[in-house]
């Protein structure tokens, strides 16, 4: 399925290279806007935006989705959908510049495509909730609340990459 | 002084602007630096390819590092900062379910949008997932709630948690990753999987990781507990203000503004909490003298636009709080002259002295009458109605929502 060439495709940039811009992106974010970077927020203000628009009535009695009335605007118009508009468009103008538009399953060699993308969505449905609970995912809880020194931060990461080495094991036929 | 959107410094609705702008960026650098393969990013787990480790922990010290100096520096005040709540066993319950979605589905919800979007399917189902996953929360929120919303403890730092001084966490840390970055090296080097995965620029792997290690140690020389920093009021300016004392706002300009209910004034209430519930002015609140002194709340009641009034019942603890925050570098905070004794000694005293045969004299007895009346009806009003009265919406504190 993979159609760049190998020559075509630049390498990736040098991780404490990529590290330290993000880091300069990041303290330059909570510097202009007080916040930090986030990614699971927008896709829960758009589910919320879609359960409402579709069952309104869902929305009313459920504390959860009803922030769908919060404040009288939609969802949609907060600060976290607009970055997320960006990461898609600089996520999409990277890969360009470096010759990585392809269509393609990444998997590990054993395991088929079919295993892949089950396990791609259970994971993101087990990322979706954890992303709830947590107040946040990776970047929002872990690497933001690290930047800040929060107790919470340092909490949600060390739980997420405990966890990860713990059972990593257990399903090393995915990956290797 | 930072953060600028929050404190109104520049213009709130260029916000979205800006998550734009910064939002390429993220995206960019994530998708530059391999996060958009979800091999690489499970290689962190399996010892092939710590990309994620690398990025991560770079990222994460490069701004802790930042911020710190910039505070230092006054140059970001963290009152205005997010900083995540914390919700202990619902952070716990959530990290351990994501570390489950990480190994599973190997990405996490930022990657798997630049993974997505050049092309990736397997991100593409990730992102499916998440969006069902979201959606399963909200319908079983009610089973969720007492779990999400439980034992809430505040906003803490973790130097606070551990008991250790923000610079001596921080230079812990920048110490914790290099050692985490030499011993994966090693681990990386070895491994004999998936070399290819690990196409990368050559670059002195070293050279971000200097600069921070220097900062770290400079970090270590600075004392903390200085209340002085580049943005505080300078010796001679602090005296000729403590000297002149156009700090003092005397009680005819006070009851005019209440009376008129004019609301450019904010009134700051700095005596105990009793005190205040036994009777304050109109629309005050409440931040007891020992709190703001002892730097164990948020400074923030100076508002940019407004003017800040402090008063005690004499004026000892407002001029107190009032030195301490024309240090800090405020300015519109003023005083009430001789504090509420001087203002009930005025407004509810014998002011027979008034000469009212002047016209100036009879508006000058009309106008404390009226005080007189407000304030007694104020103070029945709130004896009838609630012990607390909540601050005027403008006041609150504009920290950010934050959250991914």
């Amino acid at each position: 399925m993979e159609k760049s060439l190998k020559n075509d495709v630049k390498p990736y940039m040098n991780p404490y290279l990529a590290g330290f811009l993000l880091g300069i992106v990041l303290l330059i974010t909570f510097y202009i806007t007080g916040r930090g970077l986030g990614a699971s927020g927008a896709i829960k203000s758009t589910v919320i935006t879609a359960i409402g628009k579709i069952t309104p009535e869902t929305v009313k009695d459920n504390s959860f989705f009803d922030e769908y009335f919060n404040g009288g605007h939609s969802p949609m118009k907060s600060w976290l959908v607009f970055e997320v508009l960006g990461v898609l468009l600089g996520g999409f103008l990277s890969g360009f510049l470096s010759g990585r538009l392809t269509l393609k399953i990444d998997k590990g060699p054993h395991i088929k495509n079919y295993t892949r993308l089950i396990f791609a969505v259970a994971g993101g449905l087990l990322f979706g909730i954890g992303s709830q609970l947590g107040r946040g995912c990776t970047s929002g809880a872990a690497l933001s609340g690290m930047a800040v020194f929060s107790t919470a931060g340092f909490l949600t990461m060390m739980a997420i990459f405990g966890t990860g080495y713990m059972i990593a094991y257990f399903f090393r036929k995915l990956w290797i | 002084m930072g953060p600028l959107i929050p404190q109104n410094i520049i213009n709130g609705d260029l916000n979205f602007f800006f998550a734009l702008i910064i939002g390429i960026a993220f995206g960019f650098i994530l998708e530059q630096a391999g996060f958009s393969s979800s091999r690489k990013l499970a290689g962190v787990f399996y010892g092939y390819d710590f990309v994620v480790l690398k990025v991560f922990f770079t990222a994460g010290i490069t701004a802790a590092t930042g911020l710190f100096f910039l505070k230092y520096m006054g140059w970001v005040n963290f009152n205005f900062l997010y900083i995540n709540p914390l919700y202990i066993w619902s952070a716990l319950v959530g990290g351990v379910i994501m570390g489950f979605g990480f190994i599973l589905g190997g990405f996490c919800p930022g990657t798997s949008l630049t993974a997505a979007v050049i092309g990736k399917i397997d991100a593409w189902f990730f992102i499916f997932g998440m969006f069902a996953g979201i959606i399963l929360f909200g319908i079983f929120y009610p089973l969720f709630q007492p779990l999400h919303m439980g034992n809430f403890l505040g906003n803490p730092f973790i130097y606070d948690t551990l008991g250790m001084s923000q610079k001596w966490f921080l230079f812990f840390l920048i110490m914790m990753a290099v050692m985490a970055f030499a011993v994966t090296q090693i681990i990386e080097d070895n491994s004999k999987r998936f070399k290819e995965l690990l196409y990368t620029q050559k670059l002195k792997t070293t050279y971000p990781l200097f600069f921070i290690l220097i900062l770290a140690l400079t970090a270590l020389f600075l004392d903390e507990n200085r209340i002085s920093y580049l943005g505080e009021t300078d010796r001679s300016k602090l005296m000729t203000q403590l000297i002149n004392k156009n700090r003092y706002l005397d009680t005819e300009k006070i009851c005019y503004n209440i009376v008129n209910e004019q609301k450019d004034l904010l009134f700051v209430d700095v005596r105990t909490e009793n005190e205040f519930n036994d009777f304050h002015l109109p629309n005050a609140v409440n931040i007891p003298a020992y709190t703001v002194l002892n730097n164990s709340t948020h400074n923030n009641f100076v508002e940019k636009n407004k003017k800040t009034v402090l008063y005690s019942s004499g004026t000892t603890k407002a001029d107190m709080v009032w030195f301490f925050l024309a240090r800090e570098g405020a300015e519109n905070v003023f005083v009430l002259e001789g504090g509420l004794n001087k203002l009930f000694d005025d407004v509810f005293g014998n002011n027979n002295f008034i000469d009212t045969t002047k016209m100036d004299g009879l508006y000058e007895k009309r106008f404390f009458e009226r005080a007189r009346t407000y304030l007694k009806e104020g103070k029945l009003k709130k004896d009838e109605d609630v012990k607390t009265v909540p601050p005027p919406s403008d006041f609150d504190v504009k920290a950010v929502k934050g959250g991914c």
